[in-house]
């Protein structure tokens, strides 16, 4: 079935990342002057204001930060209600926006916090495989 | 630098509501944002005194230049900062600068938002066609409105210091008894006490006292948010008028002065939320308390922004009511509530009184009643004074936890 919920939009800015993600590499963006890894992927580096940035490949770990329970939704999502939304602690420093996968949206009391947590990637069309984070054993 | 102090350099003289608040579209009228807006304004002119030709300033969220034109006025002091929710706020402490600084003598800060009558047509501010490089991270992980984003911070404020759903629903249900107070509270009564005076408006079946459970066990919109944690959506207008000292005391309203001002921004995105459970708010506040020379141990009462219960209970920890990981003891506790400590919200809050997407103006319409006493003046048919209060801290948060501006605000003795 083809992909239909809403598919991200890609700029200069960010191509690097989509280009990795076609090949399952979470690239991340980091300054060359601070060393300091950013997400989401800018103009300038949010801690120094160096315009010098390159991109790194990810080691696709993180923890999870906190999260919620999406029961009203629209278009594709609706479909697949309840789901999880979630914020991951990359490992790499800074933070990714998810839809969390590998827990059981009606047992939210489960769901721990700071839980380790992998990347993996969904293709969703010829330009775009988005990343979705899962809950993984310690 | 070290900035002039402009505590007390203006007073807001006068608020007013819009006439037709809550669901105007099921009484068969379908009123516009620009209606509240003039409504508004007219009503606060006429409550002061002032006539609208005396205006200067004009502060709304994007509506300044059409207002002035509407009104066939030429202002030589335009802003339309539109930052959401608590925008007013921040249009307050502008305001304060423009006139303290001489530029200005009279302002009106102006709200009008059909939210639910003309719900979808899409919110103030924004605009611009490309998309935002935060959001083109975010888009694909569905989430739907303000609701889908705040219970982050509530999962995340459980996690850390340990407090429940439950102590959350405790805001609900004190901020109801609030409403039940004000018989303009879209949540005043419900359907079934037909001996209530309910005036103009819809009795509505989701009105009247509600319990704990109640909350809990309401429809959930998204975990562990239900639809009793989370405000209205309805229409709205309101306008206050902020005039110079000596405009203030001539007039034959009362002046509730702005002792103290503050705004900040935290982030956008929540993907840029460093904090999940504290907001700008601690900046804002500080900035407003020092202003004042007053603290949160000398407010006398609290009007928060409550969008859902985790905002007000964070806010109320953010303005140093409360300390961190407890904000919602106030209500739970039965400070906020009724006849308690520390008024809270007394209108019956943007969970149960009205909230037409950006609140912040209800905030001040409410301060201004009950720092001037003149509640049982009857503006726009409020009866009844709901507390003895001289000061109030009044703090606005716009976005999704994004913004913040606080007001400290104090009456004549």
């Amino acid at each position: 079935m083809a992909y239909n919920k809403p598919i991200p939009r890609k700029g200069q800015h960010n191509q690097p990342f989509w280009d990795g993600a076609k090949e399952g590499k979470l690239m991340l963006p980091r300054c060359t002057l601070c060393g300091k890894v950013h997400w989401y992927p800018r103009l300038i580096c949010p801690s120094c204001h160096s315009t010098d940035l390159e991109w790194i490949e990810g080691s696709g770990e993180g923890r999870l930060h906190t999260f919620a329970v999406q029961h009203r939704a629209f278009g594709g999502w609706a479909e697949e209600v309840p789901y999880v939304t979630a914020y991951i602690d990359l490992n790499e420093g800074d933070r990714m926006m998810t839809v969390l996968r590998g827990v059981d949206p009606n047992k939210p009391e489960d769901i721990k916090i700071g839980a380790k947590v992998k990347v993996e990637f969904d293709q969703a069309d010829d330009d775009t495989h988005i990343p979705f984070w899962r809950v993984v054993e310690e | 630098m070290a900035a002039t102090n402009l505590s007390m350099g203006a007073a807001i003289v006068g608020a007013a509501e819009s006439n037709e608040i809550g669901y105007p579209e099921e009484r068969g009228d379908k009123v516009t944002s620009l209606q509240h807006h003039i409504q508004a304004i007219k009503n606060v002119s006429e409550y002061t005194g002032i006539p609208i030709s005396d205006i200067e300033g004009v502060f709304s969220t994007g509506w300044s230049v059409e207002l002035a034109e509407h009104l066939g006025i030429r202002p030589h002091y335009i802003d339309t900062t539109s930052v959401g929710g608590c925008s007013f706020e921040i249009h307050v402490h502008h305001a304060l600068a423009a006139i303290a600084s001489g530029i200005i003598d009279v302002a009106v800060v102006s709200h009008g938002e059909a939210g639910w009558s003309y719900r979808g047509a899409g919110g103030g501010g924004g605009g611009r066609g490309e998309m935002s490089p935060g959001a083109e991270m975010t888009m694909a992980y569905g989430t739907f409105g303000a609701p889908s984003q705040y219970a982050h911070a509530m999962v995340r404020h459980m996690h850390q210091y340990g407090s429940t759903v439950e102590d959350f629903a405790h805001i609900s249900v004190v901020t109801r008894e609030w409403a039940q107070k004000n018989p303009r509270a879209l949540m005043f009564a419900d359907a079934s006490q037909a001996e209530v005076k309910l005036g103009e408006r819809t009795p509505n079946p989701f009105g009247g006292p509600i319990t704990v459970q109640d909350v809990l066990d309401a429809r959930i919109i998204a975990w562990p948010l239900t639809l009793f944690h989370c405000c209205l959506v309805t229409d709205h207008g309101g306008a206050v008028i902020v005039a110079r000292p000596e405009i203030a005391r001539s007039l034959r309203t009362s002046p509730v002065w702005i002792a103290g001002a503050g705004e900040s921004m935290a982030h956008q995105n929540m993907l840029e939320m460093d904090d999940f459970t504290a907001t700008s708010a601690a900046r804002s506040s500080a900035i407003a308390y020092e202003m004042a020379g007053l603290g949160p141990q000398d407010m006398d009462m609290a009007m928060i922004y409550d969008s859902f219960t985790v905002t007000a209970a964070i806010t109320a920890e953010m303005l140093g009511l409360a300390p961190r990981g407890q904000g919602y003891r106030l209500w739970k506790d039965g400070d906020a509530a009724p006849g308690g400590r520390l008024p809270i919200n007394t209108n019956g809050g943007g969970l149960s009184f009205n909230h037409s997407g950006m609140y912040g103006m209800q905030l001040l319409v409410e301060a201004y009643r009950q720092l001037s006493g003149t509640a049982e003046d009857g503006i726009n048919g409020i009866e009844g004074k709901q507390t003895d209060s001289h000061t109030c801290v009044v703090n606005g948060t716009g976005g999704t936890l994004s913004t913040t501006g606080t007001l400290v605000l104090v009456s004549d003795d």
